[in-house]
């Protein structure tokens, strides 16, 4: 199959362009750098079908950054095949900066042919342009379309990539095209570079001079009066600020009616599920294993994607780079750069995409400071497990002054990573201090209306990824710890029962249960602990129990280190609420008594505990992995699990030490 | 003492008259910001840095210092440089 790239600057419509042809659903946003890595995908010409290669967004053939290194790497074939030929994207608006890129290329002796996009918003820059000119200054075949909008690009594309592949490449010498590269690869002669910048610059100014006409430099623009608003030195932070808490509890506000439909249809399948199965011990593998568990991932998937909704629309906005523009100075003083906000932000969905977005950064420490505190941000996993605890412990109609109490610990389960990243990264700075320059120099898109449907369609698709990963995560833990839960060494399960028995005789049955369910639910608890998986639990309960937990809650810590949003679904297995909705795990734990006491157990202090261990811990595999791939090697991962890991301990012993002399 | 861009007041325009040696000098002649572009301060961010400016037919924003490399000339008497 031939292949056939897209080079550009950032954000002219690259992966725009790419989905529209390919009909995949590559992340899209109005900021330079959204697309880091090289997408793949099929399109079809009149006789062929050919590979379309998405690439990141590059400003010149110097690379400095992991991203624009990545393109020089497939132009150059290492490690990947070379394109066949490479499809231009220019955004119209910024055609001086977009051709320098263009001059570059033409050297290289690929095929080469170029779209022209944004052409409404060069319009409305007073910007008029005559193609057929360019095209024989440039010696390029040029074709203006409007990836948003038009929706047959398809066909006319197809016929310009056939013609573009049928030509013959132009004659260069061997390995021309390498020595040519390879220049900007060292990036050894930075004084020659920037000279052939400004003499191709003199050429450009020539070549547009004869076909680009500007009405006026003046430009009274919709932006630059959003602008005086967003980076207001008062009006500029309040709004950053609202527009986090908008986030926040859009996200809970947003999703409430949708998780009770989630809920509901579960109840509904898992009754049915329960009827319609014989009564025998593998049925309990669906009705107390899977289904739980994998309710309690499901429920949650409408949060997930309003989270990833409302951040994909501030991206597609533009105001993404303004939250950059205007936290750069202080991100400077603690090591970080004003680009890390959008990976910080991004972090509060998923840390993985978020430590990917962090190379457009191009100081390394930086980079490096900004993956290692990016596990910090509370990601869209932890909001299950801060939803149970703070629904299982604080009643909805507390008030702390005009605040609910719930509202008020969620905000500061956030503002706990939040200002421990701040911290993190001021102490990194402190202690490995950057050899290498800083530089801001970001491109300031305008702003533009967020395409509703497309950041829809894209929110979508993670939420079908976090669905892919965390419910075959979900679905071999929920097999295990009902396997674990089920059998025991030895008759210590039949022991269990009469144990069960006599613990009925002696303790009394409290008011809200029928001694009938009563004693069922001492038998599964005393059947719980005899088993495996209790075993397991009190083995390390002497670790976890300073810090307020049971053997339980270590069973549903332990299997979350795989992946954080398992603890849910961890403990409706283990409380065994076959309906397996938020509701119904907390109802049960609720009614849970310490069988030595006949307390309840699961109290204020408890839930604070845990959700500041949540808070901090790196309990996510794939974060490490992408941490690993990006970093090189797996120092950083295990030393950062370490270290969060003392953290979380260190800061749930003190929260729940405090709350128990506090609160209760 | 010629004078660099973050001297400009907002809405004040210039044209660049040279970019001064250094490590930034390749990313702003990259980023357009080559002799004879027209320049003008657009806003700053609170603390005034980084500062917006406009080049060309773009926005782009500019730490200080990295401002303090592009010297400019009142619009009048530059264009050819």
């Amino acid at each position: 199959m031939r292949r056939t790239a897209l080079v550009g600057n950032p954000n002219c419509g690259k992966t725009t362009l790419f989905n529209r042809l390919t009909g995949l659903q590559q992340h899209t946003s109005n900021l330079p750098g959204t697309t880091v890595e090289a997408h793949h995908g099929k399109f079809k010409l009149p006789n062929e079908t050919i590979e379309l290669i998405d690439l990141p967004g590059i400003y010149s053939l110097f690379a400095e950054s992991d991203d624009e290194k990545l393109v020089v790497q497939h132009l150059l074939g290492e490690g990947v095949e070379k394109p066949d030929a490479i499809l231009l994207v220019l955004d119209s608006s910024n055609l001086r900066r977009n051709l320098l890129l263009q001059q570059q290329l033409q050297d290289l002796g690929y095929p080469t042919a170029a779209v022209l996009t944004m052409q409404d918003s060069a319009k409305r820059r007073g910007l008029a342009l005559n193609i057929s000119h360019l095209e024989k200054q440039l010696g390029l075949q040029i074709l203006g379309i409007n990836p948003r909008k038009d929706r047959q690009l398809a066909a006319p594309i197809s016929l310009f990539l056939e013609k573009l592949l049928n030509t013959a490449a132009p004659e260069l010498p061997p390995n021309d095209t390498e020595s040519k590269l390879q220049r900007f690869h060292s990036g050894e002669k930075i004084k020659g570079l920037s000279l052939e910048t400004l003499l191709r610059y003199n050429r450009i100014e020539s070549i547009l001079s004869a076909c680009q006409t500007q009405e006026s430099f003046g430009w009274k623009s919709f932006t630059l009066k959003l602008d005086r608003w967003f980076v207001h030195p008062v009006v500029g932070f309040l709004a950053f600020f609202a527009v986090m808490m908008i986030l926040f509890q859009g996200v809970f506000t947003l999703a409430e009616g949708p998780m009770t439909w989630v809920e509901d249809a579960f109840a509904w399948a898992s009754a049915g599920v329960e009827s319609f199965l014989p009564q025998h011990k593998a049925s309990g593998l669906i009705t107390d294993g899977l289904l739980p568990g994998l309710a309690g991932v499901v429920v949650f998937v409408p949060q997930i994607f309003i989270l990833f909704f409302l951040i994909g629309l501030l991206e597609d906005s533009g105001y993404m780079v303004r939250a950059s523009f205007i936290t750069d100075r202080l991100m400077r003083k603690i090591g970080l750069n004003g680009r890390s906000v959008i990976p910080l932000v991004g972090g509060f969905a998923c840390a993985i995409p978020a430590m990917m977005a962090t190379r457009s950064i191009r100081n390394r420490s930086e980079r490096l400071a900004t993956m290692i505190v990016v596990p910090l941000m509370s990601c869209s996993a932890r909001l299950p497990v801060y939803v149970l605890l703070i629904s299982l412990a604080i009643p909805a109609q507390q008030f702390i002054g005009p605040v609910p109490a719930q509202t008020l610990v969620m905000t500061s389960a956030y503002f706990a990573g939040i200002i421990v990243a701040l911290l993190i990264a001021a102490l990194f700075k402190k202690f490995h201090p950057s050899q290498e320059r800083s530089e801001f120099i970001l491109e300031l898109p305008a702003y533009q209306r967020p395409r509703l449907q497309t950041v829809a369609q894209q929110a979508w698709m993670k939420c079908k990824s976090f669905l892919q990963e965390a419910g075959s995560v979900i679905l071999i833990i929920s097999v295990a710890l009902w396997a674990l839960s089920t059998w025991g060494p030895g008759d210590s399960m039949n022991q269990a029962k009469i144990k069960a028995e006599q613990a009925v005789q002696e303790l009394e049955c409290p008011e809200d249960l029928e001694p009938s369910e009563f004693q069922s639910q001492l038998e599964s608890t005393f059947r719980l602990e005899a088993s495996y998986a209790g075993h397991i639990g009190h083995a390390i309960e002497p670790a976890i129990e300073p810090l307020g937990y049971d053997w339980k809650t270590g069973i549903a810590l332990i299997s979350s280190f795989a992946a954080r949003e398992v603890f849910v679904g961890t403990m409706s297995t283990l409380f065994q609420s076959s309906d397996g909705n938020v509701s119904g795990i907390r109802a049960r734990m609720q009614k849970e008594i310490d069988p030595h006491t006949g307390k309840p157990k699961y109290g204020i202090a408890y839930a604070l505990s845990l959700i500041i261990f949540y808070a901090f811990a790196l309990q996510c595999i794939s974060t490490m992995a992408v941490m690993k791939k990006e970093t090189g090697s797996w120092t950083w991962p295990i030393s950062l699990f370490l270290l969060y890991g003392a953290m979380a301990y260190l800061g749930a012993f003190i929260v729940y030490r405090w709350s128990l002399g506090f609160l209760v | 003492m010629p004078m660099t861009a973050d001297q400009l007041r907002n809405g004040e325009s210039a044209v660049i008259a040279s970019l001064h040696e250094g490590d930034y000098r390749l990313r702003l002649a990259e980023m357009g910001c080559v002799p004879g572009t027209r320049i003008k301060r657009e806003y700053q961010a609170p603390g005034g840095d980084p500062i917006a400016f406009r080049i060309d037919t773009y926005l782009l924003g500019l730490r200080l210092e990295e401002a303090r490399l592009i010297e400019i000339l009142p619009e009048d008497k530059g264009g050819n440089a």
